[in-house]
């Protein structure tokens, strides 16, 4: 199976306890990846994991008129390319999570 | 705030000097180095960000710690002082940003923006620092005395 590199930053590397990890996800998109390969690695996690990134509606992802999950506003970057949720992932990808930025030097 | 990231530009000039590390350089070197690079230079601008003592709750500030994507970040700054440099015509900039852990009143940012003029050199340092704030995968703690906050962006900064 070929192997994906996901990285996390700030709240979810807090959250999750780890910078990085790898998972066999050759094929599978983005969404499923967020949606389902990760929660299922950290079940204790799951539900805070699924509050943070993605917009929800009485407890379940919001899910667009094209059936993919809403994102908050989280980046996802793979080899440091913004990507949509549909992309599909390959060996040696690198995933990165990135929740929003805004240092405040310029606060008012 | 959108966050916009691009790396389809190709940088015609590798005359950039960005660091992002657990410690900046001292201050004047990098002046001097700068001074350097042109005998064009007639302006030096600089941004010194440090941290205040104060969160925007008014709770009295321990420490903050910065977290970054590095190598995204570094190209991200690339990219934004290439275009400040056909937007505005500057002649050269630096940018440190400290990561880990960092002491109130202890300096966190330096961006220094060579120019011909004050004019642009200015405007590009606060349009400089704006996209740094907005577009840089740098992520900011704040440690109170009251808690620790993930500071994401001003509209929906959560309490941990």
């Amino acid at each position: 199976m070929a192997k994906v590199r996901v990285k996390y930053f700030g709240r979810l590397r807090e959250l999750l306890g780890i910078k990085e990890e790898e998972y066999d996800a050759y094929g599978i998109t983005v969404a499923d990846l967020l949606l389902k390969y990760v929660p299922e690695r950290h079940r204790n996690k799951s539900k805070e994991w699924m509050e943070t990134i993605f917009m929800t509606v009485r407890d379940e992802v919001a899910i667009s008129k094209d059936g993919l999950p809403i994102l908050k506003n989280y980046i996802v970057l793979v080899n440091g390319r913004n990507v949509k949720l549909t992309y599909r992932l390959e060996n040696g990808d690198e995933v990165a999570i990135l929740p929003p930025v805004g240092g405040g030097y310029f606060e008012n | 705030m959108e966050m916009k990231w691009r790396f389809s530009h190709q940088l015609e000039e590798d005359i950039l000097k960005i660091k992002i590390a657990n410690n900046l350089s001292n201050l004047n070197e990098l002046i001097d180095e700068i001074k350097k690079t042109s005998d064009e230079i007639g302006a030096i601008t600089i941004f010194i960000g440090v941290v205040r003592g104060k969160s925007r709750g008014g709770e009295k500030v321990l420490r903050l710690e910065y977290e970054a994507y590095e190598k995204v970040a570094v190209k991200s700054l690339e990219n934004i002082i290439s275009d400040l440099k056909s937007k505005y015509g500057i002649l050269d900039a630096i940018v440190e940003h400290k990561t880990s852990s960092a002491e109130v009143g202890e300096n966190v940012v330096y961006a220094i923006v060579a120019s011909k003029h004050r004019e642009e050199g200015f405007k590009s340092l606060i349009e400089l620092i704006e996209r740094l704030k907005h577009e840089v995968p740098i992520w900011k703690k704040e440690v109170t005395e009251k808690g620790s906050y993930w500071i994401e962006n001003i509209q929906e900064e959560k309490k941990k």
